[in-house]
Order: structure tokens, then C-alpha cells, then sequence
């Protein structure tokens, strides 16, 4: 599990990020794999509140990939800014590896390397929940390694299940110009939430049932 | 407000509401066949919202004529309809899809931004409600626009193919229909000229930069009466429900 701690994600990062035309890349064909690289996606509901890492979406790019988080996770609930960044950029730790582990790798070489941010968010339960871990802080480090040394020894509550750090460069953001066209709309529609449909619902499973008025909410 | 006045608001609502609402089956057609599930979400949103621009607009011809809304949708022949032929086609592959969303996004943007200041206020009120919506559609269809006009030799013939069959239906959108004058006199609804080449400044650039050329300018229907057989079967299919039982209650 260090080989996990060692991964440059340089590469990965520019291939995902830095593109500048919209070819599609070349599939290999030994490796049929159609799909769009994964992004994973970060939703704060109202301003100062955390952010949240609410799942994923395929994208073949970063701009896609923000359109396509609101389409998939915001349609209807709240949102002020959303994230996305390439999953790839995204370091993960569990307690479990944590606990396994000797000590801290070898740092790569980081001669040069300017020391950059990133984010850091955990999850401190095993309960069922719709949020896979929370921004927490943010850390300055010269690797994701690093960074997520320094995570585990700045914000490592004994309960805390597993660590994500993030590269605030990895990350491409929603702004406040956004706002009034990809989340806003969302709060006036009356199918957001389903106690607001008025109607007739059938209850019983075969002939005899009865039909019951909802009354809209 | 006048009877003459009256009637051709109503006309251009209609018009407006129909447009809507074949674009809205079209893209709904797609929902689990889009090539890609995000996609698949993302049209269906799409095409929900359109539908709900539909919904909007025919209660404001409900307001006028007391026509209900349903009675309009689902109980109308091809010939009452007063929809472009633009969005009546059938869904065709991706690009066409959205090379066509593209198409009327732009046209929806001008003509929201315009309807916005309208001096009948329900119209200005609906418009500026739409408009941070639509501005969404347009961001999304303008993306795909680019991805698939530079993306490969094979994406780009397909949408110049989309684009030579779009391309004539899409003056239909601006077509003249009685009483317009009047309602610019009013300033209930903008001027569909000042509309076209409005349009015309933003898409025509967008497709130049999209690697999309020159195509065909073969004068395609005017009159917004004159429709395709696609939407015959477009009804055949969305009526079908409610013409079964008339009385029936949902």
C-alpha cells in the first residue's frame, strides 16, 4: 500500500487537465475501455459550509466534467460551488492501510518543487452516508505524499475512517457567475422534492386497492 | 388589450410553446440510448426543462383564450400545430441532436433576452425566468458543438450533415405570422428580422470556429403551417395515451 503514497500524479494531472483541443484520445484497442475518464466530484450547499465529495462522473475533459457533475448531482438539490478534479489527482488513505504500515516512505525527490496546497478532507464514520469524506483544511506540501503525511498528523482524529488530499491545481471550479444559471433554477421547481406532487397514488397490489389523495405540499 | 392584438399574442405563444415541446420529445426519445449515462442524464434535464418552457408559455395562451393547456398538447392535429419543422425532426445520431439544440439554444437565448423587456408583463416575467436556464442549455450544447466539430475527421462529417439539414429549417423560427406587426407596435414581442440576424451573429461565427463550413442555402418552408411527416408520427406517438380515453383523469 506505499507504492499507493508513491504514485506520481504529475503526468496524470497534465493529461487531464491541460487540454487544448478536443480530440478524442486514441483508444487502445488492446484495452478496449471506452469510457471518459472518472472525475470526482466536491458540492458545498451554501457558503461556509464544507465541501462535500458527492461521487463521480466520466468526462473527456475538465469543462465537461463540471457540466456533467451538475447534471448528475445537483439538478436538484441545493448547491453554491461545485469541484470536480481528475480522480487520478486524488491521494486516498485508509486507517487500515495507516494501521499496516511501518512508517512513512521515502519522499520522492522533491528537490526544486515548489511546495503547492491541497486539500484535505476525511471520513470519520462507517455509517451509511450519501457524502464519501469532508473538507476539513488544507495543507502546504511539495508532494501528495507529503501532503498526506501531514494530513494524517495535522487532522488525525482517532475515528477518522480514511484521508483524501487533493491539489488545489487539480481542481476545477464552479464560480459565483455560475451560479443564477446551473443552481439557482433548481430551487423553484416544484418537482424537486416529492412531497410537493399532488395527485393519486394507487395503494394495494392487485384489484381491491384503494386510491389515495395526496394533497401537494 | 384588443381582439386583434389579443389573437396574434396568442399566436406567437403558441408558436413558441409548440417549438418547446417537439424539442422536448425529441431529446426525451434519447433517455436510455444517450451515448454515455452523464449524457443521458444531462439531456433528460434538458428536455425537461424545455418542457416545462412549453408549460409556461401555453398557460400564458390559457390566460388569453382560455385554452387548456392539455386540450392544446395532446388533442391538436399536425395542421393546428404551429411548431418549426427544425425541431419536429426525428432525433437523429448525437451530433444532429445537438447540433439542433445548439441551433435553437441560440435562437431561445436572443429571444428570451428580448421577451424579457416586453411590455406585456407575464410574457417579461416568463422570459426572465427562463433565462438563467437556457443560459445553462446553451453552455452545454456550445460545448458539444466544439468537441464535435474539431473532434475527428468522423465527428465533424457528422455534423456538417446535421448542419446541411438544419441549416434551411432553421429560418422557419423567424417566419412572419399575422399580426406581428402589431405586437412589435406594442412592444409585446421583439421584431423577427432584428431576431434572425441577431442569431444569425452569434451561431454563424460559433459554427466557422467549430470547423463547420458552408452549406447549402436551399430556401427551406416558411410558413410556420407547413409541416414534415416526422410530425405525424411525432403525434401518432405523444397523443396516443390520451386519446384512448378521453375522460380519463391523471
Amino acid at each position: 500500500m506505499n507504492r499507493l503514497l508513491k504514485t506520481p500524479i504529475t503526468a496524470t494531472l497534465t493529461k487531464h487537465i491541460l487540454i487544448t483541443d478536443y480530440r478524442t484520445p486514441t483508444t487502445d484497442h488492446q484495452n478496449m475501455d471506452t469510457q471518459w475518464p472518472r472525475w470526482e466530484v466536491f458540492k458545498q450547499d451554501r457558503p461556509g459550509k464544507p465541501f462535500e465529495a458527492v461521487g463521480t462522473v466520466h468526462a473527456p475533459d475538465a469543462e465537461m466534467a463540471l457540466l456533467n457533475a451538475r447534471d448528475v448531482f445537483v439538478r436538484r438539490p441545493e448547491c453554491h460551488t461545485l469541484w470536480v478534479a481528475p480522480e487520478a489527482a486524488v491521494l486516498r488513505l485508509t486507517a487500515q492501510e495507516l494501521a499496516g504500515r511501518q512508517d512513512w516512505p521515502d519522499e520522492p525527490a522533491t528537490e526544486g518543487s515548489e511546495e503547492m496546497a491541497y486539500h484535505v478532507f476525511l471520513r470519520q464514520s462507517h455509517r451509511r452516508s450519501m457524502v464519501a469524506v469532508t473538507l476539513v483544511g488544507q495543507v502546504l506540501a511539495a508532494s501528495s505524499a507529503d501532503a498526506m503525511h501531514q494530513a494524517v498528523a495535522q487532522y488525525g482524529a482517532s475515528d477518522t475512517v480514511v484521508w483524501w488530499v487533493v491539489p488545489d491545481s487539480a481542481l476545477i471550479r464552479s464560480n459565483d457567475d455560475d451560479i443564477a444559471s446551473m443552481f439557482e433554477p433548481a430551487l423553484e421547481k416544484t418537482y424537486r422534492d416529492q412531497t410537493t406532487y399532488r395527485g393519486r397514488i394507487f395503494e394495494g397490489r392487485r384489484r381491491g386497492g384503494t386510491v389515495k389523495e395526496v394533497p401537494g405540499a | 388589450m384588443n381582439d386583434d392584438l389579443r389573437a396574434a399574442l396568442a399566436a406567437r405563444l403558441l408558436a413558441t410553446a409548440d417549438d418547446e415541446l417537439m424539442l422536448a420529445h425529441r431529446n426525451a426519445e434519447w433517455t436510455g440510448h444517450a451515448p454515455i449515462l452523464e449524457e443521458d442524464i444531462a439531456l433528460a434535464n434538458i428536455a425537461q426543462d424545455e418542457l416545462g418552457h412549453a408549460s409556461i408559455w401555453y398557460g400564458l395562451v390559457e390566460e388569453l383564450t382560455g385554452q387548456d393547456p392539455d386540450r392544446l398538447v395532446f388533442f391538436r392535429d399536425a395542421g393546428e400545430y404551429r411548431s418549426a419543422q427544425m425541431v419536429e425532426q426525428p432525433r437523429g445520431d448525437w451530433a444532429f441532436t445537438m447540433l439542433r439544440q445548439y441551433l435553437f439554444d441560440a435562437y431561445e437565448m436572443a429571444l428570451l433576452a428580448r421577451l424579457a423587456g416586453s411590455a406585456y408583463q407575464p410574457v417579461a416575467d416568463a422570459a426572465a425566468r427562463m433565462r438563467n436556464e437556457e443560459l445553462y442549455h446553451y453552455r452545454h450544447s456550445s460545448a458539444w458543438l466544439r468537441r464535435l466539430g474539431l473532434g475527428t475527421a468522423e465527428s465533424n462529417r457528422r455534423m456538417q450533415a446535421a448542419l446541411d439539414v438544419l441549416w434551411p429549417l432553421a429560418g422557419q423560427l423567424f417566419s412572419p405570422q399575422p399580426g406581428d406587426a402589431l405586437l412589435n407596435v406594442e412592444g409585446y414581442w421583439p421584431d423577427l428580422n432584428e431576431l434572425r440576424q441577431a442569431w444569425s451573429g452569434v451561431v454563424i461565427p460559433a459554427l466557422e470556429e467549430a470547423g463547420l463550413g458552408e452549406t447549402a442555402s436551399a430556401a427551406g418552408p416558411d410558413d410556420r403551417r407547413v409541416h414534415s411527416a416526422h410530425l405525424d408520427t411525432l403525434l401518432a406517438d405523444m397523443q396516443m395515451v390520451a386519446r384512448a380515453d378521453e375522460e380519463a383523469v391523471w
